[in-house]
């Protein structure tokens, strides 16, 4: 069999291999959100401030919630498996259009996010790595201790209380100026000037992860065999550095920022929070306390489908970038 | 019957003078244009006014819908959509005479014929509390397009008093009246006669509102556009004040303790009117129907233990009154508040509570502890678990030990609504309008509905009280029906079903700049048409 036929063949096996992958995933989420107390019209009421038990009786029907809980499971696994997501009752929308609406918000934020991380982390583990020992090296790992170990909110203030506050540099919340309705081009130069305190936030974190991992696995490279060979042909540290230490040392690096892809569309309660960014997090996080379930199961299973299809994504580019892993 | 007829003739009367005064209001000094930027928190659930009273809901839906009448810092009733209305000698009979320059945002005429689909096919059906506002109204007639007639079964004193567009919103027949009102395809996208024009609503960010240039009253509104902006965490809705991205912020937005912080800003303003006719009380609600907190010795010792003005000082940094009962002193106006009722906040409450808690029965045990319980904290917020927490070193002083439990808002509210499985909770009683809309609902033995929020949690029950509420529903004359709801104040405060501690002030944090917010005793929920920006 030709490879390409054998990864065509592998490809599909593992798609069809998640299809109970996910329906387990249904199954037990709708099981796990049925132990919270109280339901959607428990919490609807309860903003309302009153109503009168038919009022309740009258939400409860239009929700579904009066069926047996068998039957409300298998009508949600019907309809997803239709790729229909359901309606949320509390929004008055449908969960897809729901879940559209901030799905670009999500993806921008986390995409800038990743994208300094990335950059900014493996460059700054070249330089720790590179001044091993020296001042450059301590004060590199100790800034990546500290932006790991603190609280993303307490930075997200502090940013705002700094530059939106003091400085008047960047807009203290929101994706754009409201009170403008910019379009064009000026929307967005207005989007992305909203876009530097949360992005920046945001990736500390991962920058701070990325710089240490680079670091450490530029030390090991640099133990290689393959290095004392290059030194012995007589080509310079900086080359060495360049051509071959950084490249082999970048794997790890890359193969932890294909897993943490899979964390995109979970998006980030803390940074949507603080930054007011209407991002696909907060919408999960507000639907909980709602108990919103349509809504929140359907952000589950899109977020459990991107998984999937990051991992057989990795899979794949591991076996195009090392030809001894065999697909099968 | 003569008895009835000075209510009637008050009512028009000030409908008169309400009239004459805004016709004669001066408008030269109001500026036009500008945007206001207001945060509501938090963001709304839907737009749909007419089936979920929500606060986020009102404070955007009014300036989009309008009612039949609007009010003043008296709470008396003034024209809006209805120019004038006279009541019948036997209260039984309303006729309103609406303008007949009303426009829909769609261009269509706004006739009587709304007002009746509004309250019979919508209010009553899908208003949360619609059904019991409207009860007695057994037809509305419509003799020509410009006069409403409602018939009811009983006089009905309080409905006069929930005609507002946050309250009773008019909606278009020809939009709302196709299709299940429960499930409107306009829910989210409302079509009023407000002084804005709903635009669109970012889900997770604003709701944009444009000024309606075809308002029916003359060169209102003074803005150009609202929009409602949606923060969820509370130091950046601060920081959005403090830097001026955001104008305005009412109902608690803003955290008290930022208050304080924000009012010593130049640029800043902070005021509490504006929020007479939501009339709050803060309450501690017993279960009454198991112990220990079935015995009225147990519940007035808690009462007696509690510091009112400790908490206010402390917990809601100074925003609050002391409470003497279920109902505000905002209602003293109208002369239903009586503070001549039994009275727990005094100098030896602490002594008082031991002996009260000896006499039930509860001694000290060798630890200093006469019985344990669960206190189960209202999960609203930062000053919800504070105030929990004086209540568990409050009930430490005189024996009794708490321990806290800390749920969402799903589970708190079917614990305490729905199973009852709770000794000891929070929360807060809106007055309302009316005593009959906000108050009969904490105490009547008809509330006592398990699955329905915000109703008669603590099961107290008294044939008496009862009787009491059931007559000031339907008694129109004034001073009847308040000699009747002071009689209701004694018996509730003596059987302490629960402790009120203090009436709640909501202050509205906005620029300077930014005038008129508070123009009508609804504040954040008014149509905002007279606001304006100072530049």
């Amino acid at each position: 069999m030709s490879l390409a036929a054998q990864r065509t063949r592998y490809v599909l096996r593992r798609l069809l291999q998640a299809v109970p992958i996910l329906l387990a995933i249904v199954v037990i989420n709708f099981l796990l959100l049925q132990l919270a107390e109280g339901d959607a019209a428990d919490v609807l009421a309860g903003e309302a401030g009153s109503a009168t038990p038919e009022y309740m009786a009258a939400l409860r029907a239009k929700f579904g919630l009066d069926q047996p809980l068998a039957l409300q499971l298998l009508a949600y696994a019907k309809n997803a498996a239709l790729l229909d997501l359901g309606y949320s009752f509390r929004h008055d929308t449908a969960v897809a259009t729901l879940i559209a609406g901030r799905l670009g918000p999500t993806l921008l934020l986390m995409l800038s996010a990743m994208a300094i991380a990335l950059v900014v982390g493996t460059l700054l583990g070249v330089l720790a790595a590179t001044g091993l020992n020296t001042w450059r090296d301590n004060v590199i790992t100790v800034l990546a201790l500290v932006a790991y170990a603190t609280p993303l909110f307490w930075i997200g203030l502090m940013l705002i209380v700094v530059f939106s506050i003091n400085a008047g540099w960047f807009p203290v919340s929101g994706m754009e100026n409201v009170a403008a309705f910019h379009s064009g081009w000026d929307r967005v130069v207005d989007v992305a000037r909203h876009l530097v305190l949360p992005a920046i936030t945001l990736s500390l974190f991962y920058l701070a992860l990325y710089a240490r991992l680079m670091r450490a696995s530029m030390l090991e490279q640099s133990g290689m065999d393959y290095v004392t060979t290059a030194r012995a042909k007589g080509l310079t540290e900086t080359r060495i550095t360049a051509r071959h230490v950084v490249r082999n040392a970048l794997l790890p690096v890359v193969t932890m920022a294909g897993v943490q892809m899979g964390n995109l569309v979970g998006g980030s309660v803390v940074v949507e929070s603080v930054f007011g960014w209407p991002g696909l997090g907060l919408l999960a996080f507000e639907s909980l306390f709602a108990r919103d379930l349509n809504l929140l199961m359907g952000i589950f299973l899109l977020s459990a489908c991107l998984v999937v299809v990051v991992n057989l994504v990795v899979d794949i580019v591991y076996a195009l970038l090392d030809p001894r892993i065999e697909l099968r | 019957m003569s008895a009835n007829r000075p209510f009637a003739r008050l009512l028009s009367g000030v409908a008169v003078a309400a009239l004459a005064m805004a016709l004669s209001a001066p408008a030269q000094s109001q500026k036009k244009g500008g945007t206001l930027v207001m945060l509501v928190q938090p963001e709304p659930p839907t737009l749909a006014s007419y089936a979920s009273t929500s606060a986020p809901v009102g404070q955007i839906t009014a300036k989009i819908f309008d009612g039949l009448a609007e009010y003043d810092f008296n709470l008396k009733p003034v024209p809006s959509l209805a120019e004038s209305w006279t009541v019948s000698p036997d209260g039984k009979t309303i006729t309103f005479k609406l303008r007949r320059d009303v426009k829909f945002h769609d261009g269509k005429p706004f006739t009587s014929a709304d007002v009746k689909f509004s309250v019979l096919d919508v209010l009553v059906k899908a208003h949360p509390r619609g059904a019991s506002t409207f009860r007695e109204v057994r037809a509305i007639d419509t003799p020509d397009p410009h006069t409403a007639i409602f018939r009811l079964e009983n006089p009905a004193p309080y409905l006069m008093m929930a005609l507002s567009g946050y309250e009773s919103p008019m909606l278009p027949q020809h939009v709302y009246g196709a299709g299940d009102i429960k499930s409107h395809p306009n829910a989210n996208r409302p079509i009023g006669t407000g002084p804005f024009k709903f635009v669109e609503w970012q889900k997770g960010q604003y709701v944009r509102m444009d000024r309606n240039p075809d308002y029916w009253k003359k060169d209102r509104p003074y803005l150009d556009r609202i929009v409602a902006r949606f923060v969820s965490d509370s130091a950046t809705r601060t920081a959005s004040i403090e830097r001026g991205e955001a104008n305005a912020a009412g109902m608690g937005a803003i955290y008290y303790s930022d208050v304080r912080r924000l009012e010593k800003l130049p640029a800043i303003d902070v005021t509490t009117k504006g929020y007479e006719m939501s009339s709050p009380v803060v309450e501690l609600i017993f279960n009454t129907q198991a112990k220990p907190f079935d015995d009225v010795r147990v519940r007035q010792a808690v009462s007696y233990a509690i510091d009112r003005q400790w908490i206010i000082d402390n917990v809601w940094f100074g925003f609050g009154k002391p409470a003497t009962g279920p109902i505000n002193s905002n209602f003293a106006a109208s002369g239903i508040y009586t503070d001549a009722v039994k009275r727990y906040q005094v100098p030896n409450g602490v002594e008082i509570a031991n002996r009260l808690l000896d006499e039930a029965g509860y001694k000290r045990g060798p630890n200093g502890v006469r019985f344990e319980i669960t206190h189960d904290i209202t999960p609203y917020g930062e000053e919800w678990r504070r105030f929990g927490e004086y209540v568990q070193q409050a009930l430490d002083k005189v024996g009794i030990k708490a321990t806290l439990r800390y749920e969402d808002v799903g589970g708190w509210l079917r614990r305490v609504y729905t199973t009852y499985d709770f000794q000891l909770s929070s929360n807060w009683l809106q007055n309302l309008a009316d005593p009959a809309i906000g108050v009969h609902r904490a105490f009547h033995s008809k509330s006592i509905r398990s699955g329905t929020v915000f109703v008669n949690a603590s099961r107290w029950s008294d044939p008496k009280a009862d009787a009491l509420m059931d007559r000031a529903s339907l008694e129109i004359d004034p001073a009847k029906r308040a000699a009747l709801y002071h009689e209701l104040q004694k018996i509730v405060v003596e059987a302490a079903p629960n402790v009120w501690t203090h009436e709640l002030l909501f202050s509205t944090v906005h620029a300077k700049r930014v005038k008129n917010l508070a123009t009508s005793p609804l504040g954040v929920f008014s149509s905002y048409d007279q606001v304006y920006i100072d530049n």
